[in-house]
């Protein structure tokens, strides 16, 4: 008879089979589609297959190291040819003794040497008929040790990410004939001043050392005030009109002064800045200042936060700056990238600390009509069981700077 | 009406049946329901317990290294190559004991306790004195580790003696404790009485011990492999589902006890998985914040360790084996070969061994859920839940799905589904990457379907690896659970497979370290580097589980075979014990004479 569609699906197809098993066989006892049981018995050719078995992991083993060992195995400097005869920097790996370097052309390290005071001295050798004309994105990713890097005179392309995360860089210095970039006191420009790239993660104590502190201090600490007047404070100069991607990421600058020609803020470009306090914008000309005693604007030529005339905002710009407490988006403003915002607003004993809103000098019709926003590109903040986005003033006017 | 009735009628014999076998087994069956609710408190106590320890690990994964340690990420696949010679080492000696029980000759377990000794001091030795002080610092041994990201020839000894001193400490409890606990608790859940305490002030002073504020990173890696070593000395890991692995030789019974009280058990964890977000959302600095390592984690693992010590003596071990003293001996060769005679072994190797394509891959859903969407508090609770609700309706229809489908083909279409779901990510993420929205939705989407479609697959694993070891016990007379490496992937096929994905766990941290990710996670937020470091793993991982489906053609160990081993090993037992009782008889009937 022909089974149903039920029958078919539920049956089990495998029969029971019972054993009947003798005391004796009971260790011996093969079933059927299996191999048969080895308990106490000896194996056929037992001590080759031993000798077989062991050479067998030694080769495995060694070969996987081998090729593992190959496979991390890292000149300090690593580079690329480029079509047009010239080598781009890929990958560097830092020694753990080199604090200051030079890309000019392809090098190596030749010698490192102890000193009498414990310190290493490291010296390279370089091939001159090889210059080095890029930095690739990441090439010194991560590096803790790198204080100074000496840009060549033939570099003509630094991905903004090829210093990402570069904690102990201090300096960025370019060679004067380099007819692309260029560096005011270690901060790296284009040569044209309109474009800041990178602002050295750890400018700031370079600053202090040479305004003769002997340690960098937080804020708490005693004399921060003074410390933060002489190495904290920085004036973008006027001619700059983008400040590029990750350009001052990390930064420990308490007060940032924003020319009125800014256009563009790249993404991330001020992200993780967790000391800063003020974002200032002036009227007229000026150059790089470092230091809050050296500034000088009359105050009707300062007002707070983003310069009017900027146009775009890029994702993440502000991302995680705390310390911040204002933000005006002016007029002009026509794209703002996602999460531009983010976590700059918390809540600590009950209370809402850093951007708690932000004000908006459109009214809010031309302001959402005109004005590309990206996704959450208002921070929230913990509110119960779910988040809650800050508030927006629209058609607000700017905060006055309190004297 | 009638079904009205029908079902009420089902509930009714039900509840007799309960009532009737609350304290007795039904015929055929050996587990007593009162155990079923005993199992269900402690399961879920202890793996709840377990699943708090997983945000605590020496990997890129954990919060702690995320984000207070911020260690390179290529320096775990360094670590665990220094540490790979040793470990061939130290698991010969730790399979040779652990398979016998900790029950060695007297002479050869002096040996094994010299050679831990031994190793322990070596490893002291090295962490607190430095042999490059000796060295060339422009030799190639010493420039080759200091280039090496995150590392240091120093610390490369440091290394060395952590691993050295972990395996010595490791091996000498090993013994001591098998031997002293075994005998009264069981194979499975001795450890958790000598590790409850230790595990607990380990996990305290984890988050407590300020060793990330080391400024030096190479000095930061080994400082954090020793204290997570010391970590790692004690376990608690989820023993009491382990130890239901074998609470029947009934392989239905098995089934039923794995389907209902134990996932039911796994809700204690659903409920802690969405209160611990909403906890750590109020933290100032969230999943960054300390506080999370100082009193969350620990407070929740102590909760619940402290539930599983008091509810593990009443789950019960019930495999049919000789009783102890009767056991077969293993002579280590013997181990070895046995365990490369099991044809299911090599399977589970091969698909192993496929699988490590994906090592080194970052979690995908963490790197989605914070990076991506930002999302914290309950909103990242509800998701997470969500997902990972997903499994457990599909759970309660294990046993048909089990019946209806061979193993073979429940993997086979785990695998494909595996493969399909993650084509699914990449395309969204490629194509609709800019919308965040949308590419969300079916990314969570796909997320649901994976893990509604991974619950049957991985009971039928969880019983495929149980009857492998039966049919180990079939093959050898023990089941050979380290010497294979069944349950804990460190068997002597790992010899073999080890070393190969040890070298290919590194390619997936080279890939993303020209990515762009190292020791800082900030790099997620930059979008570029963002889907560059999802998209590259994910793919090579599609490539994985397509060619996982190969192995899994080749198994053929179905119920009847299964059947048929079971009845020898109960036949084995009855056996032995008739002859342990004959002679315990006729030792009685010597000493009467001898009276």
């Amino acid at each position: 008879m022909k089974k149903t569609k039920k029958e078919k699906k539920t049956a089990n197809p495998e029969q029971k089979v019972i054993l009947n098993i003798p005391d004796e066989e009971v260790w011996d006892y093969k079933i059927e589609g299996l191999a048969a049981p080895m308990i106490g018995k000896t194996y056929k050719n037992y001590n080759l297959k031993k000798v077989l078995l062991a050479v067998a992991v030694v080769l495995v083993i060694s070969l996987s190291f081998l090729f593992s060992v190959l496979t991390l195995t890292k000149d300090t400097f690593e580079y690329e040819a480029l079509s047009d005869g010239t080598y781009k920097l890929t990958q560097f790996s830092n020694t753990g003794n080199i604090k200051e370097l030079d890309i000019d052309f392809v090098s190596e390290v030749e010698k490192e040497t102890v000193l009498e005071d414990g310190s290493v001295e490291v010296t390279f050798s370089k091939d001159e008929t090889k210059p080095v004309t890029s930095i690739r994105e990441y090439a010194f990713n991560c590096d803790e040790k790198i204080e100074v890097i000496n840009i060549g005179a033939k570099v003509k392309e630094i991905d903004a990410k090829s210093f990402y995360s570069c904690w102990a860089l201090q300096r960025i210095e370019v060679d004067e004939d380099n007819p692309y970039f260029c560096d005011v006191d270690g901060v790296l420009y284009t040569k044209d001043m309109k474009t800041l790239i990178c602002y050295p993660i750890n400018y700031d104590w370079y600053l202090a050392q040479e305004n003769g502190f002997e340690k960098e201090l937080w804020p708490g600490d005693e004399g921060y005030d003074e410390y933060k007047k002489a190495n904290m404070t920085i004036v973008i100069p006027s001619t700059v009109e983008h400040i590029g991607d990750l350009a001052l990421n990390y930064n420990a600058l308490s007060d940032i002064y924003l020319p009125e020609g800014l256009k563009t803020i790249g993404n991330l470009a001020f992200f993780e800045s967790t000391l800063t306090e003020n974002i200032y914008s002036y009227k007229g000309e000026s150059g790089q200042i470092i230091g809050a005693d050296k500034i000088s604007f009359a105050d009707e030529d300062i007002y707070l936060s983003l310069p009017e005339g900027l146009e775009s905002i890029g994702t993440d710009a502000f991302n995680y700056n705390r310390a911040l407490s204002y933000m005006y988006v002016p007029s002009s403003v026509k794209f703002i990238g996602h999460h531009a915002f983010w976590d700059t607003v918390y809540k600590e004993d009950g209370d809402l600390k850093g951007v708690a809103y932000i004000d908006v000098a459109a009214d809010e019709s031309t302001f959402t009509g005109n004005v590309e926003l990206g996704t959450d590109w208002l921070p929230h903040y913990d509110n119960g069981l779910f988040p809650k986005k800050i508030d927006v003033n629209y058609g607000a006017t700017r905060k006055v700077i309190e004297k | 009406m009638s079904e009205k009735s029908g079902a009420f009628g089902k509930v009714k014999d039900f509840m007799t049946e309960v009532k009737t076998h609350w304290n007795t087994p039904k015929e055929g069956n050996y587990v007593p329901y009162k155990e079923y609710k005993d199992i269900f408190i402690a399961v879920g106590s202890n793996y709840a317990g377990s699943k708090m320890l997983e945000y605590i690990s020496f990997g890129v994964g954990c919060f702690l290294i995320m984000h207070h340690y911020e260690l390179p990420y290529l320096t775990y696949a360094i670590i665990s190559l220094i540490n790979m010679p040793l470990n061939y080492i130290g698991s010969l000696i730790s399979w040779y004991v652990s398979d016998n029980l900790g029950f060695l000759p007297k002479k050869s377990e002096r040996k094994v306790y010299a050679t831990y000794f031994a190793f322990a001091i070596a490893g002291l030795t090295l962490l607190f004195w430095d042999p490059v002080t000796c060295m060339d610092i422009n030799s190639s041994f010493v420039r080759f580790f200091n280039t090496l990201n995150g590392m240091s020839a120093t610390a490369f000894f440091k290394i060395v003696g952590t691993h050295l001193l972990y395996t010595g400490w490791t091996g000498a409890r090993n013994i001591f404790w098998r031997k002293k606990l075994i005998p009264k608790f069981g194979r499975y859940k001795y450890s958790l009485y000598c590790d409850f305490v230790p595990k607990s002030v380990m996990v305290i002073l984890i988050g407590w011990l300020p060793l990330y504020n080391i400024p030096d990173m190479a000095t930061r890696v080994w400082a954090a492999n020793l204290l997570f070593a010391c970590y790692n000395v004690f376990g608690f890991a989820n023993n009491l589902e382990t130890c239901t692995k074998s609470i029947s030789p009934n392989t239905r019974e098995r089934i039923l006890v794995r389907t209902y009280p134990i996932k039911l058990s796994h809700l204690f964890h659903s409920i802690i998985a969405i209160i611990i977000p909403v906890i750590i959302g109020a933290l100032k600095d969230e999943w960054a914040d300390i506080n999370v390592f100082r009193f969350v984690i620990p407070g929740m693992f102590i909760t619940f360790a402290t539930l599983t010590m008091f509810f593990a003596g009443r789950v019960q071990e019930r495999i049919p084996q000789p009783p102890i003293e009767k056991k077969v001996q293993i002579s280590f060769w013997d181990g070895m070969f046995g365990v490369l005679r099991n044809k299911y072994l090599w399977i589970n190797t091969l698909v192993g061994l496929l699988d490590s394509l994906g090592n080194g891959m970052l979690a995908f859903t963490t790197v989605l859920y914070l990076y991506t969407f930002r999302l914290s508090g309950l909103p990242y609770s509800l998701i997470v839940a969500l997902v990972s609700f997903a499994g457990t309706p599909p759970d309660f229809f294990t046993p048909y799905f089990i019946k209806r489908f061979s193993y073979k083909q429940i993997m086979i279409f785990y695998q494909l589904s595996r493969a399909l779901g993650y084509t699914a990510i990449a395309l969204a993420l490629n194509f609709f990457g800019d919308n965040l929205v949308l590419c969300g939705t079916i990314c969570v989407v796909v997320l649901i379907f994976m893990e509604a479609t991974s619950t049957v697959p991985k009971s039928a694993a969880h019983d495929m690896n149980v009857r492998i070891t039966d049919y180990q016990m079939y093959l050898s007379g023990e089941r050979l659970e380290n010497y294979s490496g069944v349950y804990s992937n460190a068997g002597i096929f790992s010899w073999f497979t080890g070393p190969i994905t040890s070298f290919v766990g590194l390619i997936i941290p080279l890939i993303l370290l020209t990515a762009g990710f190292n020791g800082n996670w900030d790099v997620l937020f930059i979008d570029s580097a963002r889907f560059s470091i999802i998209i590259v793993p994910l793919i090579i991982e599609i490539v994985g589980y397509f060619l996982m489906t190969i192995p899994f053609m080749f198994w053929d160990y179905d119920s009847s075979k299964q059947e048929q081993v079971m009845q020898v090993l109960q036949r084995r037992a009855e056996v032995t014990e008739g002859l342990a009782k004959k002679e315990e008889q006729a030792v009685t009937v010597n000493a009467g004479k001898g009276d």
